[in-house]
């Protein structure tokens, strides 16, 4: 069986890729948009009073009915609150009257520039401890990583941020204990959010590298004399990417949820503060902004990791829905 | 075993800790969580409040214990509905299959990659705050892996007779879903909730350190921290035991996960140390005659095998001479391969490998990985047997012999390299080599994939070749063609040889010299039409009398003699072959037979002491 042409091969994997994706951010669509379902007490009431400034009248929350056209099945409201959202429009918030989209997006870029800081501690640092792990004999230092990163997998993030808010800010005076002003600010935040990352990541590497680097073409390669770092590099990684893309893609799409916590602590105005006030207030639309942004991210993060190994491994790209 | 079992128990005493202090919570706290006592707040920790006060003056002890109370409920709840919901879900669709099999899995699917987080997050923000709202929110996600579990369990039994047989006595589906299929799906669903636990009460630590979850005045721990919040620096004791009593919970449920998820563990075959336990041969290494590329003298290896260890080749003396191949034939498990690749650092870490192993006048038994590669690729090359595993299945041919080049120092510039590829792959007998470098090891047949690892092994222009088993699982005509290529190669770049190889007709094609081997130790030496014309050992004359004659089927391998193969070279005391002589006599369970000249001064050896051809009357 032979593959005419790579690239062609792949061309047409990455398209089938592509609108599978789209297919996923969809039906996440629709269970964003059912939240309004779930929902305890009429929106209409909520923002009528938050409009008036005190309990509304019924004539106050028809009028908020009518101009929201809450009374249309669910399809039609669906279809339009699709074709809003697409264009940025989320609606007013329940809590503020104001749009929920520009708010959104003025604080995508904390949130995103957060990510991404503490998406690099988390591939740096879980690569290398995790090649280390794989590769180290056993003994007591590859012990201590071990459990080292169980540990830091196991530590709430907002007990992290207060010991070092403790020891870094308060004892030793090395950065500030909050806020977000210049770089030395971003280290707490990315080290909260990346180490139990780094630490998850890291215990895949080196459970899957070290399974890759048994195999019969690892001692072929030691035969011809190739280094250490080019077999786990050429031939012990990319034959243990699957595993580890796939936890990679989930670890980096879950550090966006988990800004909730990271940005409340050191008070970052991103997106997850904002989720964590939309949540406590019960705001529909900020609410379901927030998740579909979060949820559209995760979910990329992970598509992204998947089409990754297809392009590696074409054996991959068989087998994916 | 024992220990690992001890282990594990040990590992899941914080999870045992934390169900005794949630259930003993009232009983064993020294105080009301809830009295304040304002006269006493923010005091360190005394006898009278082990763990000091907060702000409130309440007894931070007491809200500890009952935030264990707390926690233990909320996750006993979660777990309770997910396990359930879970397991029937996964043994109802198990035992339906079909549509409804795929339907569901397609769900948990989706529901299990989904960040428990967001969906608990939007859950508790459209139906607001509080203790049911929580646990619908964390059990509306986490009862996927008890289905995913439960699913998978069931779907192996749905063909299994017993089934067929409960139907035939006329059970209902409800009955063969309740009674015995769902007890069966419920246990491995019960061992993954003990890994589940922590992730249940890290969830709702934090959605109540958000002000999500648990509201005070509740000692919840997250909650009991966030309110600690503002004395971080000046009372330590806020700051510290909720923090503690949740990493260690944590903890100790991810260790139990991943000690239930690992199986046996092997070391990578890279090391970054220097390999340990190897001792250099006392003796100082005799002066080489010019003509040997490779002498090895009492090469021994071992195996750690459990708490023991395992010799597997026992004192191996052998030589090979340039322009020369010599042949090692034995069975599988003899010990062949090993005493073949040991010299070069190719078995698994674990080996420990002793004795002397000089190339030209280099000693190459415990070189460090660093000297290692001075060798292999550049003055040896290696010849692995066909089993497509040896050539990285996501690089191409062209990529592998490229390396090749390149660790052998002849690279240079992509084209040069190129270049140099393209020879080497046309020496080994591959007409296309442009068209060869392209495929990837699946796309070529066996055949051609000996030839590409020949063409790696060439890279280097090495003195010796180690070819293990090159042809075996190739048929017969594709088999001569390797060798001939294997003995032109041999006489055109003067190369040494060692062949590994089962079968003794294949190797007497091209061997000079053969060493049969058998139980870890050479049983008989020699050039190779003496040993075929004259064998002595029995070992060997049962390899030849299997040996289909010469021109009636080339190839076939041989038949096995009866009884089974050898064992490890010190599994008995006397000869290793002796359970399977037909000539063993009592002196035999002595001590192992040396390896002798037959003849003084002849190259032909044997260890034997009652051969059939020196003792006649057998
Ligand atoms: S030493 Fe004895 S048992 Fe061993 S091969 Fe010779 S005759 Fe047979």
């Amino acid at each position: 069986m032979r593959v005419p042409d790579r690239l062609v091969a792949a061309g047409g994997y990455v398209t089938r890729w592509a609108a599978d994706t789209v297919g996923v951010l969809l039906a996440m669509s629709v269970g964003t948009f059912a939240l309004v379902l779930l929902a305890r007490g009429d929106p209409a009431a909520v923002l009528a009073a938050t409009r008036a400034g005190r309990p509304a009248t019924p004539e106050q929350i028809e009028a908020v009915r009518v101009e929201l056209g809450l009374d249309d099945p669910a399809p039609v409201r669906y279809l339009r609150w699709l074709a809003h959202a697409s264009t940025g429009d989320f609606g007013l918030s329940l809590r503020t009257n104001t749009p929920v989209g520009p708010e959104v997006a003025d604080r995508l870029g904390v949130t995103f520039g957060l990510v991404a800081g503490s998406a690099t501690v988390a591939l740096v640092v879980g690569l290398a401890v995790g090649v280390a792990g794989a590769v180290l004999p056993r003994g007591p230092l590859r012990g201590a990583l071990r459990i080292g990163a169980l540990l830091v997998t196991s530590v709430p993030a907002f007990w992290l941020s207060y010991l070092l808010v403790l020891f870094l800010a308060l004892r030793l005076h090395l950065v500030p204990t909050s806020g977000m002003a210049g770089p030395r600010t971003w280290l707490m935040p990315m080290a909260v959010l990346g180490l139990p990352a780094a630490g998850v990541l890291s215990r895949v590497v080196a459970v899957t590298l070290r399974e890759a680097l048994d195999r019969p073409y690892v001692r072929a390669a030691q035969a011809r004399g190739s280094r250490p770092l080019s077999i786990v590099l050429r031939d012990g990684l990319p034959n243990a990417a699957g595993p580890i893309l796939s936890v990679a893609g989930f670890g980096i799409g879950s550090l966006l949820v988990a800004t909730v916590v990271v940005e409340k602590i050191f008070g970052w105005p991103g997106l997850g503060a904002y989720f964590v006030q939309a949540a406590g207030a019960r705001d529909v639309p900020a609410l379901q902004a927030a998740v579909l942004v979060m949820g559209g991210g995760f979910i990329l993060a992970n598509r992204c990791a998947d089409v990754l190994h297809g392009l590696i491994d074409p054996r991959a790209r068989r087998s994916s829905s | 075993m024992n220990r690992g079992r001890a282990r594990t128990t040990l590992v899941a005493v914080p999870l045992v800790v934390f169900v005794v202090a949630g259930l003993l919570a009232p009983l064993i706290a020294p105080a009301d969580p809830t009295a304040n006592d304002l006269a006493a707040g923010l005091a360190s920790p005394s006898a009278e409040h082990l763990l000091g006060t907060d702000q409130l003056g309440r007894d931070q002890l007491s809200r500890l214990l009952y935030g264990a109370q707390i926690s233990l409920a909320i996750t006993a709840a979660v777990l309770a509905i997910s396990l359930t919901a879970g397991a029937v879900v996964g043994t109802v669709a198990g035992y339906a299959g079909g549509w409804v099999d795929r339907v569901v899995s397609r769900v948990i699917d989706v529901v299990v990659s989904l960040p428990g987080m967001l969906v608990a997050l939007a859950v508790i923000g459209v139906r607001g705050p509080g203790v049911d709202n929580l646990i619908l929110a964390l059990a509306l996600w986490s009862w996927a892996p008890y289905a995913r579990i439960a699913r998978a369990r069931v779907a192996s039994l749905r063909d299994s007779p017993h089934l067929d047989a409960l139907r035939l006595l006329g059970a209902g589906h409800g009955r063969i879903v309740g009674r015995h299929l769902l007890p069966l799906a419920l246990a491995p669903c019960l061992v993954y909730a003990s890994t589940d636990v922590g992730t249940v009460v890290l969830a709702v630590a934090t959605l109540s350190f958000l002000g999500l979850g648990v509201a005070p005045p509740s000692a919840e721990w997250g909650q009991m921290l966030i309110e600690g919040r503002p004395f971080l620096a000046s009372a330590w004791w806020l700051a510290y035991p909720p923090g503690v009593a949740i990493t260690a919970v944590v903890f100790a449920s991810n260790l139990l996960g991943e000690r239930l998820a690992a199986g046996a563990e092997r070391p990578s075959i890279i090391r970054l140390v220097r390999p340990g336990r190897i001792r250099r041969a006392t003796r100082p290494a005799a002066s080489p005659d010019p003509g040997t590329v490779l002498r090895v003298r009492d090469l021994s290896v071992t195996y750690p095998d459990g708490s023991a260890s395992r010799r597997v080749v026992a004192g191996m003396s052998y030589e090979v001479r340039r322009g020369q191949v010599l042949a090692f034939v034995g069975e599988t498990g003899s010990g062949k391969t090993t005493a073949a690749l040991a010299p070069f650092g190719l078995l698994d870490p674990s080996a420990a490998v002793t004795g002397s192993a000089l190339l030209d006048t280099h000693e190459l038994i415990g070189l460090a990985p660093g000297e290692r590669r001075r060798i292999n690729g550049r003055r040896v090359g290696v010849v692995f047997q066909d089993s497509g595993a040896f050539l990285n299945p996501l690089r191409t041919i062209g990529a592998h012999v490229d390396e090749a080049v390149r660790n052998a120092g002849r690279g240079g510039r992509r084209a040069a390299t190129r270049r140099v590829s393209g020879e080497l792959l046309r020496l080994a007998g591959l007409p296309d080599p442009v068209a060869v470098a392209r495929q990837f090891p699946h796309q070529l047949s066996g055949g051609m994939r000996q030839r590409a690892q020949i063409a790696i092994a060439l890279a280097g222009e090495p003195e010796l070749l180690v070819a293990d088993e090159p042809t075996s699982a190739l048929d017969a005509t594709v088999q001569a063609q390797l060798l001939d290529l294997l003995a032109r190669l041999r006489d055109e770049l003067g190369m040494a040889m060692i062949i590994v190889s089962h079968d003794l007709a294949v190797v007497s094609r091209v061997a000079d010299t053969v060493a049969v081997v058998y139980g870890g130790r050479i049983v008989e030496s020699g050039p190779a039409t003496d040993l075929i014309d004259e064998p002595d050992h029995p070992y060997t004359r049962g390899l030849l009398d299997a040996v289909p004659r010469p021109r009636t089927a080339p190839g076939t391998r041989f038949r096995t003699m009866p009884g089974l193969a050898g064992g490890g070279p010190d599994d008995l005391a006397g000869c290793g072959f002796a359970p399977r002589c037909p000539l063993r006599q009592d002196s035999c369970d002595h001590e192992p037979p040396a390896l002798q000249p037959l003849l003084p001064a002849t190259a032909h050896r044997s260890a034997c002491l009652h051969p059939p051809t020196r003792e006649g009357s057998c």
